[in-house]
């Protein structure tokens, strides 16, 4: 045996380390579940990887370190970035010259989930140095749950579009102030000055990236195809360097994305074709954020008390989103069955709440163990109740191309509607 | 059901549909609005009807009994601004165009209404790829004999139509190097192409009975003929033409149809015959493919000469009933892309020549439909 032992070493390399095999396997792990997940029970795959994940984490595989930092700190803002990018494009700003509602809508559900979770938290005896991130965490429903549901359901329609929009308007609110506020939490300042250029320095690093960005894009898009491969290739390589820029100057890189979408697609009303030619490479960060998310929520310190305090508050976002996005509705131009499945689609939560909750536990040390327990559950929980709330909401609202395998009396593979 | 009787109308009044695609302005491609823009739209009092189609990414506008050209554009007009409020309000965007240019038949929807269902049931496939855009034009005709005389008379003229309004080059992502291909997917239907020969109401029902006698048919919508007689209009409907880029467009192909009828009512200048229809399927098939550039054969004489040439021709023929109706300033707009050899799928091809981007030359064409200038 030492024989043997001895003869194979002289063939062993140095390789990627345990962490590497450890990560492919677990995404192996994931796309089996996601395609059994889709196959047998027609949800869309990221219910399939975000529970695989969570069982993993569970088992007590800690493959990425909490809070965030280093290496999958990176590879969850890069995946959020490619896709807030892609739905800042989805926003043009004049669409809110012709529908103000849509806006006073997203700011209607926005503010009310802020202040209903704040005030559930303290009714419960929360410290208000906790209650106050949960609930700027809470106001962020997941657009990246959103358009991959969207994309294994081929949902299209009013519902999806507005459910888009929402969530897109509600990250953006989420990040600008969460990355405000844990600034602000980590440089305690003496005067108010100070609190005001902390505040200033995350803000304004992250609008010039953005606007760098969408300059960068707008040029290239003079003289190149928005169909070619070379053009995603461009999106791709310019959203990391943004993403390692924004972080280093202390910028919040999301939020940079986010903006930059926005900014682009006001200069450059043009279609944008480049996101499907994305394709495998983007499907892949995708993957890798639920899968990541999953895995680091699971670690949560999972107990009975915490369990009640965190069913409160998704209980209590979900109703205030449904009031918030009612409210706005009159005049919105959606009917109010529409609204209903809309508020219901803003569920899911998932990286944009993990990369905020991250920066407030970095930031406030001392009330950050108490967010990671609420806040990493209630992650957890609506990444996969929020998705497959959110395929409830598009099958109902009759704008999913893909059957609920689990909702049909006589399921039919395929299309829904018609031969 | 039988044939209904065929009621009074005024004589050379016009009536003229619509449909219209739906694109979200992400991509560009269709998006099932149609319900929503029905629900906006009642909210707005307007001349004509707004009313759903096949699938769930069009949309069909209708304007009421009209009397010239001048006042189909006076009813599209603010049936237009309404449409473009209301899609503005729902961030989409509407666009005229025989074909969408590069949707996917498959991913359509139909929409959720019983005869729809029922054409789906039937037609499989067919009815998604019926995703198709036309202009219909009525014609009010003074009786139920006259209405059949002028139906196979304007089947002369089929092919300037086609040719006028062609705006379907492209289908599914590719240059079909057709003007109009979109007849190409109405033909796939059983009971499309031309109606029988059949020059009196009676012979007619006749025919229609021993159809409905075959189980067959059922009504009068069941043919898809490229024109054909509306007894509860007291009309001839013409269901060839492409839907333009433009509402004046689409309003000066109506006083088009106008003049020719004015022209038949008033100088019966020659009898339709069965073999007129010798020539007629290449006839068409040639204004098809290329448009202005094709190939006109006369079927009374059997003379082969450009299309183009015909056309002008025919407008020399019946200026003086054009001048009559009002219709003078709508054959001025198509003479002069006439010569100039324009039409709207030229136009589509030269914007994509341009952009190399078919959503972007469906975007360019929503704006021309809002009136912008592209």
């Amino acid at each position: 045996m030492e024989n043997l032992t001895g003869f194979w070493a002289q063939w062993l390399r140095p390789s990627a380390g345990l962490v590497t095999l450890q990560w492919s396997l677990l995404l192996a792990l994931a796309t089996i579940g996601g395609s059994l997940c889709q196959r047998y029970v027609g949800l869309p795959k990221v219910v399939g990887y975000s529970m695989v994940g969570a069982l993993v984490g569970f088992a007590g595989f800690s493959g990425a370190p909490w809070p965030l930092q280093g290496i999958s700190l990176f590879l969850l803002e890069l995946g959020v970035s490619l896709v807030l990018f892609e739905c800042g494009g989805r926003i043009p700003l004049r669409w809110f010259r012709h529908n103000p509602m849509v806006l006073v809508q997203s700011i209607a559900e926005a503010a009310l989930t802020y202040f209903s979770v704040l005030w559930v938290l303290r009714w419960l005896n929360t410290p208000a140095d906790v209650a106050n991130p949960i609930a700027m965490i809470a106001m962020a429903a997941s657009p990246l749950v959103l358009s991959r549901v969207i994309t294994d359901l081929r949902a299209a329609g009013a519902v999806t579009d507005r459910a888009m929009v929402l969530a897109t308007l509600s990250t953006l609110y989420a990040l600008t102030l969460g990355s405000a506020q844990s600034e602000v939490f980590l440089r305690p300042a003496q005067t108010l000055l100070d609190s005001t250029s902390a505040v200033a320095v995350v803000l304004g690093v992250s609008i010039l990236v953005a606007a760098v960005l969408s300059l960068l894009m707008r040029l290239a898009l003079q003289f190149m195809s928005p169909n070619s491969e070379n053009t995603s290739i461009l999106v791709l390589a310019l959203i990391a360097a943004s993403t390692a820029v924004t972080a280093h100057l202390g910028g919040s890189a999301p939020l940079a994305a986010l903006l930059g979408g926005m900014l682009l697609k006001h200069l450059h009303p043009r279609p944008w074709a480049w996101p499907r030619q994305l394709g495998t490479a983007s499907t892949l960060l995708n993957m890798m954020m639920f899968v990541l998310v999953s895995t680091v929520a699971a670690q949560a310190d999972w107990n009975l008390p915490l369990a009640g305090v965190v069913f409160a508050v998704i209980v209590v976002r979900l109703l205030a989103k449904a009031v918030g996005v009612g409210l706005g509705n009159v005049g919105s131009g959606a009917s109010w069955r529409q609204a209903l499945w809309v508020s219901c689609a803003m569920a899911p939560m998932s990286s944009v709440a993990l990369l905020i909750a991250s920066q407030f536990v970095t930031a406030a040390p001392d009330g950050g163990q108490m967010i990671s327990r609420i806040a990493l559950p209630m992650i957890l929980m609506m990444e996969v109740f929020g998705a497959v709330l959110a395929s409830l909401a598009f099958h109902r609202a009759r704008e999913s191309a893909k059957t609920l395998r689990l909702l049909e009396r006589n399921p039919v593979p395929g299309d829904r509607n018609g031969p | 059901m039988g044939l209904e009787a065929f009621h009074n109308s005024e004589p050379l009044t016009l009536g003229v549909e619509l449909e219209l695609q739906l694109l979200n302005t992400h991509d560009y491609d269709l998006a099932p609005y149609a319900e929503d823009m029905l629900r906006l739209m009642a909210k707005t009092p307007l001349p004509g009807s707004v009313v759903p189609e096949m699938t769930s990414s069009m949309i069909e506008i209708s304007t009421g009994v009209c009397h010239s050209a001048s006042e189909v554009l006076g009813q599209l007009t603010p049936i237009r601004d309404a449409l473009v409020r209301s899609a503005d309000k729902l961030n989409i965007a509407i666009a005229g165009g025989g074909t969408h240019p590069f949707q996917k038949w498959h991913r359509q929807r139909i929409y959720d209404k019983p005869r729809f269902r029922e054409l789906s049931d039937l037609y499989g496939y067919l009815s998604k790829q019926f995703t198709i855009f036309g202009q219909h034009v009525h014609i009010g005709c003074p009786d139920a004999d006259a209405a059949l005389l002028m139906l196979h008379r304007m089947s002369r003229y089929i092919p300037h139509f086609i040719a006028l309004s062609a705006s379907s080059p492209y289908v599914q992502g590719q240059d079909t190097a057709f003007d109009s291909a979109r007849l190409n997917s109405v033909f796939a239907f059983p009971l499309s192409g031309r109606a029988p020969c059949v020059l009196t109401w009676g012979e007619f029902e006749n025919y229609f009975d021993k159809m409905t006698g075959t189980g067959v048919v059922k009504s009068m919508k069941d043919f898809y003929w490229d024109i054909r007689p509306k007894p509860e209009f007291g009309t001839i409907e013409i269901r060839v033409f492409d839907t333009p880029l433009t509402i004046e467009r689409a309003a000066a192909l109506s006083g088009f149809v106008q003049s020719l009828a004015a022209w038949f009512l008033d100088t019966q200048p020659f009898t339709p015959q069965e073999d007129d229809y010798l020539v007629y399927t290449y006839n068409r098939f040639q204004a098809c493919r290329f448009g202005l550039d094709a190939v006109y054969v006369d079927p009374g004489t059997g003379r082969h000469q450009p299309l183009a040439e015909h056309i002008l021709h025919t407008f020399d023929q019946i200026a003086g009933h054009a001048a009559r109706q009002g219709a003078a300033p709508a054959l001025h707009l198509l003479r002069s892309d006439v010569e100039a050899g324009q039409n709207d799928a030229r136009w589509l091809r030269e914007r994509q020549r341009e952009e190399q981007l078919l959503a972007e030359t469906s975007r360019q064409a929503a704006l021309r439909f809002r009136g912008q200038t592209v």
